[in-house]
């Protein structure tokens, strides 16, 4: 059992480090992203002082970077329900390292998302009519109803988890922590004392809320994707937009993830528990999900571009050609040629190769809904010259204000929430005990 | 802590601690949070339909009515025969001009736009188009907060005392016919003493959405929209479908007749959004035009005050 | 107006031998001295189509085929006034043109005839005098769609059902919190 027990020692310890010891980096990397965010607040003041003429956006392309972003940070936050859902059905064991990292992506990534339609707004002020005279028929309305659904479960499916591991901080940290520290895990770990009783009713309910948040999670990203899929802008009017939107959610959750837990790693010393293996595997998921929205884009490309109805020949033309060619050739083939790749050369299988390509599809994602916003506002409707869109300096700094916040929030979670879902891991690490007087071999390690 | 994790053993099954939650108590919670909910679906049309008190708070007061006091259900006819772009008045159209003089519209909205829209055989004809008026309208059905609705005499107006600004009505109309207040827009010395109401979207709000609102304050009037009195060729009339009267300003006709003698049609009509405005084929002959004499001047703002502090910008 | 030839023969007949003794409206205002006879059917309602035949005879009694006839309702709208026409036919073998008029106001209304035969210049004018009733809104302005039972609440009902399950979990939330003052669970506290 000692080899065992000094395993799940060195776990807690890791997963214990973040929040015992804090390094100047750290400073230094929050005080660089409170900068940005307070540019990015800067930015959004003059907005608020002149209004959204300080945008590029205008009467023929009303919508742009802002929402762009929002749909972004909403197809992130699938994140959560790929990993810590998805595979906790299905049992896949090697999830466990990185649940935690996964649901703290989608909390933080909902936040975001749900400011960016607010800076939106011409009207901030009157943010409150959502409430008092909402229209259910209003695709707005269902996005409000369904984040915050989302919200609120993605919220309870983080912390429920990590209410065993907030009571092994609480009992481990008594004492050598500041006052409020350990009031908030006493707090948060509501109690738990590890009984029998309590672990039956923990399992029911992190197993009730895992298969509820799946549908949840899809039911969300359908109803953005239906903001735009409710017009009949040419671009827009497809049935097909729901599904598409969602995978493209999780195939960039995938890939944020694979980011996420590649700064992690390296910040924290996770290299024994978030091995390359799990950055291969998610690869794999990523590049599954690369020709999944390969199939839907040329799908829904295939089927307008034999007809060419009114307008799909202005739209292939300003999306292959003219306008956005460059950046929808990246987004296919950096996207999703790119990732499919990496996954199926042997020297490009590894860490290193699942970062680079979640790079790439990151990027490509934002430059996709992007696309997918700003070129379908621009079919013209009538007979007219085609309007041109550039964001302006305000929505740029607004986009860095958001993925500061984004990295800021999930830097302060890291110093706050252990990082590891310690007791799921120990689980695991336990089923898959090695005999007596070995050691247990995890994967090849960094750090 | 990890041991504890293991599968419960037999002693423990024969508990029946306090900490167990059992199948049955789970349901009673799932029972007792469905009734906790459940007069939302009862409550919610009340409180909405509290809110939205459409003859009182929203449009300027009750429906228009006819000589019988059925309501009046407006409609526009548009006919291009008669509609060169006032090229053969040397000005810019003047149906649109007549519209932002009217209502102070803000540069550079126009209301009621004349395109020029390409013929098959080449040559241009003029497409003026004000707001459609939709019976299917596209931007009621995805407004969140009901800011622009229908009135029960088949127009749509807008609320930007409830408009939150979210432009999704922009991107659901078909017909380009929504204008958004980017910046502050120029306040006319006469709004000073004009109260806002949705029939007479003056003063114009920051951050709401405007657009053409076929004058119910000059139908109240029982007079006609800017448009109609300004064009020069009598091009387009504003009729009552329940009474079955159309007029330009010269003649009345029967409005039923004059759209069924005359083949009219609706723009885009295949997208099913039933418009109000119904046109006419032709590219101004009736008025001397030649489909090839192509061009028309470009639409002005002369009501706008100078350095006023307002923050413009273009279309 | 598609105008059912069958039934307009019956109520030609019909209408034609009323109205030899009904009111001969308006005699010939022309030197023509053709006559006009017109079969009004009672009361019209307002929306609902009334088809009113037009007999027009030389003065020999012979009548006259194939000579069109346009009918104008005097009307006024936002101020402007003018007349409208309601409807045009032209006479047939029997010399009988059929008005299908679809009054829109009730009262007394005053349909002016004109038709112009083959030697003359000037259209000639008759009058039929109609009384209307009713009021019934004919157009209802009914704007978007309703599907029944896709509404509010479906949509209530799928939010009460997942609210529900997570208020459920907040509820075990509290048990596990409770339970964990028990002495009893002192026993298996973990170690570290």
């Amino acid at each position: 059992m000692d080899a065992l027990t000094a395993e799940q020692e060195r776990l807690v310890e890791t997963a214990i480090a973040p929040v015992r010891r804090t390094s100047r980096r750290f400073w230094l990397v929050v005080a660089v992203l409170l900068a940005i965010i307070a540019w990015g607040g800067y930015a959004y003041f003059t907005q608020l002082r002149d209004g959204l003429v300080v945008t590029g956006m205008r009467d023929r392309i009303s919508w742009g970077l802002y929402i762009a972003t929002f749909v972004f940070f909403i197809g992130i936050s699938h994140a959560g329900t790929l990993i810590s859902a998805i595979l906790r059905v299905s049992n896949a064991r090697w999830r466990t390292p990185v649940t935690r990292m996964a649901e703290f992506v989608t909390v933080v990534a909902l936040v975001c998302g749900a400011s960016f339609v607010i800076i939106d707004l011409g009207r901030p002020d009157r943010l409150l009519n959502v409430v008092i005279y909402g229209r259910w028929q209003s695709p707005i309305i269902w996005d409000v109803l369904a984040i915050t659904t989302y919200l609120t479960a993605s919220i309870t499916y983080l912390f429920v988890p990590m209410i065993p591991d907030l009571a092994l901080f609480r009992d481990r940290l008594a004492g050598t922590t500041s006052r409020w520290r350990s009031g908030l895990y006493r707090l948060l770990a509501i109690g738990w004392v590890g009984s029998d009783g309590q672990r039956k009713s923990l399992t029911g309910a992190i197993g009730v809320l895992m298969i509820l948040i799946i549908p949840i999670a899809v039911s969300v990203h359908t109803v953005v994707s239906w903001i735009f899929g409710m017009t009949l802008r040419v671009p827009w009017n497809s049935t097909l937009f729901g599904a598409f939107f969602v995978a493209g959610a999780i195939f960039s959750g995938i890939a944020i993830l694979i980011l996420v837990m590649a700064v992690l790693r390296r910040a924290y010393g996770l290299g024994r528990y978030v091995t390359d293996t799990h950055f291969v595997y998610l690869g794999y998921l990523m590049a599954a999900f690369a020709a999944i929205m390969l199939y839907a884009n040329i799908s829904e490309l295939m089927t307008h571009g034999y007809k060419m109805e009114e307008g799909v020949e202005f739209h292939f033309r300003q999306l292959f050609l003219t306008e956005f060619g460059p950046y929808y050739w990246f987004y296919l083939l950096g996207g999703q040629i790119a990732p499919i790749i990496t996954m199926l050369l042997p020297w490009t299988r590894n860490a290193r190769g699942a970062v680079v390509a979640a790079v790439l599809v990151t990027v490509a994602m934002w430059i996709e809904r992007y696309v997918i916003v700003v070129s379908g506002l621009r079919v013209p409707l009538m007979p007219y010259e085609p309007a041109a869109y550039a964001p302006t300096w305000v929505e740029w700094s607004m986009l860095a204000a958001g993925l500061a916040l984004f990295a800021l929030l999930i830097t302060i979670f890291t110093k706050l929430f252990p990082i590891l879902a310690v007791w799921e891991i120990a689980e695991d690490l336990e089923v898959t005990e090695p005999p007596a007087g070995t050691v247990p071999a995890p994967s090849p390690a960094e750090g | 802590m990890p041991e504890g994790l293991r599968a419960p053993d037999s002693e423990t099954r024969t508990e029946s601690s306090q900490a167990t939650v059992g199948r049955r108590t789970v349901l009673r919670v799932i029972g007792l949070g469905a009734l906790a909910l459940g007069p939302l679906p009862v409550l919610s049309p009340i409180l909405n339909a509290a809110a939205a008190d459409r003859s009182g708070n929203q449009a300027g007061g009750p429906p228009a009515v006819g000589p019988d006091g059925r309501i009046r259900q407006w409609t526009m006819i548009i006919d291009l025969r008669l509609c060169d772009g006032c090229q053969s008045v040397g000005a810019a159209p003047r149906c649109t001009a007549g519209c932002i003089e009217g209502h102070f519209a803000p540069e550079p909205m126009e209301w009621i736009q004349v395109f020029e829209a390409d013929l098959p055989g080449g040559g241009t004809q003029f497409v003026p188009t004000p707001c459609q008026q939709c019976q299917n309208p596209p931007c009621v059905n995805v407004c969140p907060v009901g800011a622009t609705f229908s009135t029960p005499e088949g127009t749509v107006l807008i609320d930007q005392e409830r408009c939150i600004g979210c432009r999704i009505c922009m991107a659901a109309c078909p017909y380009d016919r929504r204008f958004f207040n980017w910046g502050d827009p120029p306040i006319p010395e006469e709004a000073g003493l004009a109260e806002y109401s949705a029939e007479h979207q003056v003063p114009a709000k920051r951050g709401t959405v405007m657009k053409c609102d076929f004058c119910p304050d000059m139908a109240r009037a029982a007079t006609l929209p800017y448009c109609v009195q300004s064009c020069p060729h009598g091009a387009i009339y504003y009729g009552d479908l329940e009474e079955d009267l159309a007029t330009n300003g010269d003649v009345v006709v029967s409005a039923s007749r004059f759209l069924s003698d005359n083949q009219a049609y609706h723009l885009k009509d295949d997208l099913g959004t039933r418009p109000r405005v119904y046109y006419i084929a032709g590219h101004g002959e009736a008025v001397g035009r030649d489909a090839y004499a192509s061009g028309r001047l470009p639409t002005e703002w002369p009501w706008q005050p100078d350095g006023d502090g307002a923050i413009p910008w273009t279309r | 107006m598609r105008i059912d030839k069958r039934r307009l023969g019956g109520w030609t007949a019909r209408i034609t031998a009323a109205a030899v003794m009904s009111l001969v409206l308006a005699g010939p205002v022309g030197a023509s001295h053709v006559t006009v006879r017109v079969g009004v059917p009672g009361t019209l309602e307002v929306g609902t189509v009334a088809y009113i035949p037009v007999a027009l005879a030389s003065a020999d009694g012979s009548p006259l085929p194939r000579t069109p006839v346009t009918f104008y309702l005097d009307a006024t709208f936002a101020g402007v006034s003018g007349e409208v026409e309601v409807g045009t036919a032209v006479t047939d073998e029997a010399g009988v043109a059929t008005l299908a008029y679809r009054p829109r106001v009730t009262g007394h209304h005053d349909i002016r005839l004109e038709y112009l035969l083959p030697n003359q210049s000037e259209p000639e004018v008759a009058t039929i005098s109609v009384d209307v009733t009713g009021g019934a809104q004919l157009q209802v302005a009914d704007p978007g769609l309703s599907i029944p039972g896709l509404n509010v609440g479906l949509l209530m009902a799928i939010l009460t059902l997942v609210w529900s399950i997570l208020f459920g979990v907040a509820v075990v939330l509290i048990r596990i919190a409770r339970a964990g003052g028990s002495p009893r669970d002192a026993a298996s506290r973990p170690s570290g």
